[in-house]
């Protein structure tokens, strides 16, 4: 009763009041960012510093139920015309109605919720001054696309919550053996939606523990009949876990993937690529939060941590292509993480980059800074 | 200028739909109790009781997660203890784990001074960080305010 009554004699008495307050409009600035500086062993491989990420997030809140996000990134710090480097992109940009807390309908440029680090992002939530080559290599973070789908908490009290979109497919055009199916995604820039794709993700929380199931299924073929004909043409499934327990002091976070590739053979020939016909592969992490020990009052932490990656663009090939072993890699990196609160991050880590070949392999020294907020 | 700031207020703090504030204070004190809206300052105080006795006090506010705010309640029983703490609206796109029973409930039983910090008593979800900082930080003032405005007789 007090509310309208309030609104009638404000709108009568000071109509040069924003009509953002009026509607409960809000808009609200965020960001993450990162600076890495990496050394590789290995002749000319100078130590490189670069701005890797800076990223702005804009949201805006309509009204109670219906909501604008976007995160806008400049990677390498500049780009410059005619030279290489550089990117400036949308990482995400949707818009989100809230029909309840069971059901959200979101629509535009989305994250594929895959794995760990594609949604979750933000350098002061992971170790490593890098991402892991796993999410990389394998699951093709950021993965973003546009579409549309529904998320939300499964009512019941069960701890369970869904994400479920139909989004434009990845182009097989873009697909090598080194990165996968990295470039054939289309990241919102005019994408072609010859192969709708679905994609989705349940997940199950618990205070310290958060356990997912994700996948994608669709075409990737786009207008090239002869890499094949039909909405699911050239299929690309993706079935991914994922597991993080946060346990105090201590740690933990695995994922695997699994990606199949069919019509690889004709993907091959068309496009003269040496793709698998199955990406596979995960990792493992352990971290200790080290001022547990020494400092147990303090709000710091301190995480020393160690990660096995071990993944294979070539876990199967199609007929036509000779398996090679460089391209089954594993990485071990070992590190420390400092976080003088949960959303700064100091980062320095060595990495250990081998591959079943043994061939051009090489460690990495990296130390870094991330922030969120 | 009392009507902007109640404008400012109202404008600011959302309010809980009264079927889901009822419903939270039936599932914390029982179905037949009753509750009366206390002023203290700028605050509104729900004073909860059934029949002659006094069974507790619960408040409702908003703390911003990471774009929009984020409704809750926190309720009190006569000895100050933290009854229990409930997520009335959730709006983020992620984080939502933080209505889930299961992280609230280890907020139940705390008293005013208790330290409550994420990693330690209150134990994180990843993927939700935001939203646990933010309502744990909130839970905390909450209950403090509740306490000593209790204490002080200026609610009873």
């Amino acid at each position: 009763m007090r509310k309208p009554l309030a609104w009638g004699l404000l709108c009568a008495l000071s109509p040069c009041l924003s009509r953002s307050l009026l509607a409960q409009e809000r808009t609200t600035v965020g960001g993450y960012g990162e600076v890495h500086y990496t050394n590789a062993t290995g002749p000319n491989t100078p130590g490189i510093a670069n701005l890797a990420r800076f990223v702005v997030y804009l949201a805006h809140g309509f009204n109670d139920r219906l909501a604008f996000r976007s995160e806008l990134e400049v990677e390498n710090a500049k780009l410059e015309g005619g030279k290489a480097g550089g990117e400036v992109s949308l990482e995400q940009a949707y818009l989100d109605y809230r029909v309840a807390d069971a059901l959200t309908i979101r629509t535009g440029l989305v994250l594929a919720p895959i794995g760990i680090i594609n949604e979750t992002h933000e350098p002061p939530t992971f170790n490593g001054v890098g991402r892991p080559g796993f999410d990389h290599d394998v699951i093709p973070t950021t993965w973003r696309e546009i579409g549309i789908g529904a998320v939300g908490t499964i009512p019941g009290g069960a701890g369970l919550a869904y994400r479920v979109y139909l989004v434009n497919g990845l182009k097989a055009e873009g697909f090598d053996a080194v990165e996968g199916i990295r470039e054939g995604r289309q990241e919102g820039q005019n994408a072609s939606f010859t192969n709708p794709s679905f994609t989705g993700r349940l997940e199950w929380a618990r205070p310290g523990l958060k356990i997912g199931g994700s996948f994608w299924y669709g075409g990737s073929a786009d207008t090239n009949t002869a890499v094949g004909t039909g909405t699911f043409a050239a299929p690309v499934t993706l079935l991914s876990a994922d597991a993080r327990f946060d346990l105090g002091a201590l740690a933990l976070r695995g994922v695997i993937a699994n990606i199949s590739i069919g019509d690889a053979e004709a993907v091959n020939t068309v496009f003269g690529q040496s793709i698998g016909s199955r990406i596979a592969g995960g990792y493992l992490e352990g971290a200790y939060d080290v001022l547990h020990l020494l400092a147990p009052a303090s709000s710091q932490r301190l995480r020393a941590f160690a990660r096995y990656e071990r993944y294979d663009m070539q876990a199967d090939v199609p007929t036509g292509v000779t398996r090679d072993p460089s391209l089954a890699r594993r990485i071990t990196t070992m590190g420390l993480t400092y976080k003088p609160t949960w959303n700064v991050a100091f980062k320095g880590d060595y990495q250990l980059v081998r591959n079943a070949a043994g061939v051009g392999e090489y460690d990495v020294l990296s130390l870094g800074v991330g922030y969120q907020f | 200028m009392i009507a902007l700031t109640l404008l400012l207020l109202t404008a600011q703090n959302p309010a809980a739909p009264p079927a889901k504030l009822a419903a939270s204070i039936a599932r914390l004190f029982g179905p037949d109790a009753r509750s009366d809206t206390l002023r203290v300052d700028s605050a509104r105080v729900l004073r909860v009781s059934r029949g002659d006795s006094l069974l507790g006090f619960a408040q409702v506010g908003n703390v911003l997660g990471k774009d929009q705010p984020i409704t809750f309640l926190v309720a009190i029983d006569v000895a100050d203890r933290l009854k229990d703490v409930d997520i009335l609206v959730y709006r983020e796109s992620y984080g939502g784990e933080v209505a889930y029973e299961p992280w609230r409930k280890q907020f139940r039983g705390h008293v005013a001074g208790d330290s409550l910090r994420v990693g330690k008593e209150i134990r994180n979800i990843s993927g939700a960080t935001i939203s646990v900082h933010a309502v744990t930080l909130a839970v905390r003032r909450m209950l403090a305010d509740l306490t000593a405005w209790h204490r002080s007789g200026a609610i009873r």
